[in-house]
């Protein structure tokens, strides 16, 4: 554990010296406001239901962006094998790195606190609904992180693992818009996959305890494969 | 310190490393000798635990490298070739991750990175940015990261490659400096290197040990470019072919009236006075002209491939 908090401070120094991290809570944090004022303007609800869903989907894309280096670099510059000779779980290591970036979507939800803030000073929003959307939305992070990480595992060139990641995550976000034109036994199946769809429950303001676990077992999926590609690159 | 037996690695059809067996103990400095491709760093990395082994095994520092790879990582120090930085961090930031990943006491963390930077002479760049280094520093931080955690065993995979003339003469005094406390692993194709800092020499080629001891020892068991100048005051027409005759004994030259080369496996310089002594000739004098390591290696090297 003690490696993997090692890590995870050294993902986070490397990922806030570089200009990416920036980058990425700007652009964050621009179409978050336009989506929030855009939401309540249209609406005149004091909800933040559009925004956190409208997010979610910019997460698939700019997530990727900044775990795309994480190990397609170490890899590139081979500071993986000072890690690898270093007494250092392979575990550990993929876990102070997912956990980075975890740590990245933690800060970037905290600067979103003034859109609750607004609404609570404003109007009179149901404060158990923003916890559970702010609650899914980090799940979504977490999933997200451990499939950019998965990607970033399979290439050595960062474009590559950010387009892959990209990619990797698209069908969890469409596979409930094809549901309608699929013949009907495919459409549960498209349903269970869909991460819109276990979002749902957590912008209702229910914890659904069988969408907390899709979330966990997709991230803990994409981590254990991850690890299975770290360690198949030394058997190769 | 080290014991491999049968050390092999298989990548897909191509053999990078064939039944090494490696027997390396005590203080000094072991140079890893073998030109491009012979498998040095293949074997190093097997030996840091970086790569698996196909077969065979590796006791290094005590603890089986397969068996239990973190106690074999928490003892080893290792400098890969290009030395493994991450460039938006500052000299002090890397070393103290380094420290940290490598097990060492928070409470000594500080003060041990204060030590390496002054001991690879990078006292006063601890706030530099590891990308603004020229390759000189960059090999001496790469070398600052392998000794933090103060290992038993250090493996050093090229460290002088591609420094100028006087970080060289630095790098080198340094590595004789550890090699005195610690065993360092030196691989390196720089023969000359080898020469002045290694004790004893393992020279590897397509894979394979090819030869292992001291440099003196390698070049008696080839018998390569070594050879005995014997220098008669009178000389008997039969002195060729009575040289001949000795056992151990490859070749005579006639360099000039009188002044004979003799080539042969082993010690044969004490069968020649004999030889001389009982053939009625003067001794004027007997010199011994050891091989350098280049001709022990075209030796060895030459006669695998």
């Amino acid at each position: 554990m003690a490696s993997a908090w090692a890590i995870l401070k050294k993902e986070l120094r490397v990922l806030f010296l570089s200009p990416l991290a920036w980058v990425f809570l700007s652009a964050f944090l621009l179409l978050g406001g336009f989506f929030f004022t855009w939401g309540v303007a249209s609406t005149g609800e004091a909800s933040l239901r559009g925004v956190l869903a409208n997010l979610g989907v910019v997460l698939i894309f700019c997530l990727p962006l900044v775990t795309m280096r994480q190990l397609a670099e170490e890899l590139r510059a081979g500071t993986l094998e000072l890690l690898l000779t270093s007494p250092v779980p392979l575990g550990a290591l993929i876990l102070g790195k997912w956990a980075a970036s975890c740590v990245l979507c933690l800060v970037l939800l905290a600067l979103t606190a003034p859109y609750p803030l607004v609404l609570v000073l404003y109007g009179d929003p149901d404060r158990g609904v923003l916890v559970t959307s702010y609650l899914g939305l980090m799940l979504c992070c977490g999933a997200f992180s451990a499939a950019g990480l998965f990607a970033s595992s399979l290439s050595r060139d960062q474009m590559v693992a950010g387009v892959g990641g990209v990619l990797l995550l698209l069908p969890f976000w469409l596979a409930g818009g094809a549901v309608g034109v699929v013949p009907v036994w495919l459409e549960p199946v498209l349903m269970q996959l869909s991460f819109v769809e276990h979002l749902r429950s957590f912008a209702q303001g229910v914890l659904d305890t069988g969408d907390i676990t899709w979330f966990v077992c997709f991230t803990s999926l994409f981590l254990f494969l991850t690890w299975r590609v770290l360690e198949s690159r030394r058997w190769a | 310190m080290i014991r491999a037996r049968g050390l092999t690695k298989r990548f897909a059809r191509v053999v990078a490393v064939d039944r090494v067996d490696l027997d390396i103990d005590g203080p000094g400095v072991v140079g890893f000798l073998g030109p491009n491709g012979a498998g040095k760093t293949t074997t190093m990395r097997m030996l840091t635990g970086f790569l698996p082994m196909t077969e065979g095994e590796a006791i290094v520092c005590g603890h089986d490298v397969f068996e239990s790879p973190l106690e074999v990582k928490a003892r080893v120090g290792y400098l890969p070739e290009t030395p493994p930085l991450y460039p938006e961090l500052t000299v002090g930031e890397y070393l103290s991750f380094v420290a940290e990943i490598k097990g060492v006491e928070p409470s000594r963390r500080v003060a041990r990175v204060g030590e390496v930077m002054e001991q690879v002479g990078l006292g006063g760049w601890e706030r530099t940015l590891l990308g603004a280094l020229s390759k000189g520093y960059r090999q001496r931080v790469g070398l600052a990261q392998a000794l933090v955690a103060d290992p038993q065993l250090l493996i050093l995979d090229e460290p002088t490659s591609g420094l100028d003339p006087a970080q060289l003469v630095d790098i080198r005094r340094l590595i004789l400096e550890l090699g005195r406390e610690r065993t360092v692993v030196l691989s390196t194709h720089v023969l000359p290197e080898v020469e002045t800092l290694c004790d004893r020499v393992v020279l590897i080629d397509h894979g394979r040990v090819v030869g292992s001891g001291g440099v003196d020892e390698l070049a008696a068991s080839v018998g390569a470019g070594s050879w005995l100048e014997v220098r008669l005051s009178s000389a008997p027409v039969d002195t060729p072919s009575r040289l001949a005759a000795i056992d151990g004994v490859t070749s005579v030259t006639e360099l000039s009236p009188g002044c004979f080369r003799v080539e042969g496996r082993g010690d044969v310089a004490p069968r020649v006075a004999m030889c001389i002594h009982g053939s009625g000739a003067s001794l004027e004098a007997l010199t011994w002209h050891a091989a350098s390591l280049a001709e022990v290696f075209l030796a060895l090297v030459g006669a695998e491939s």
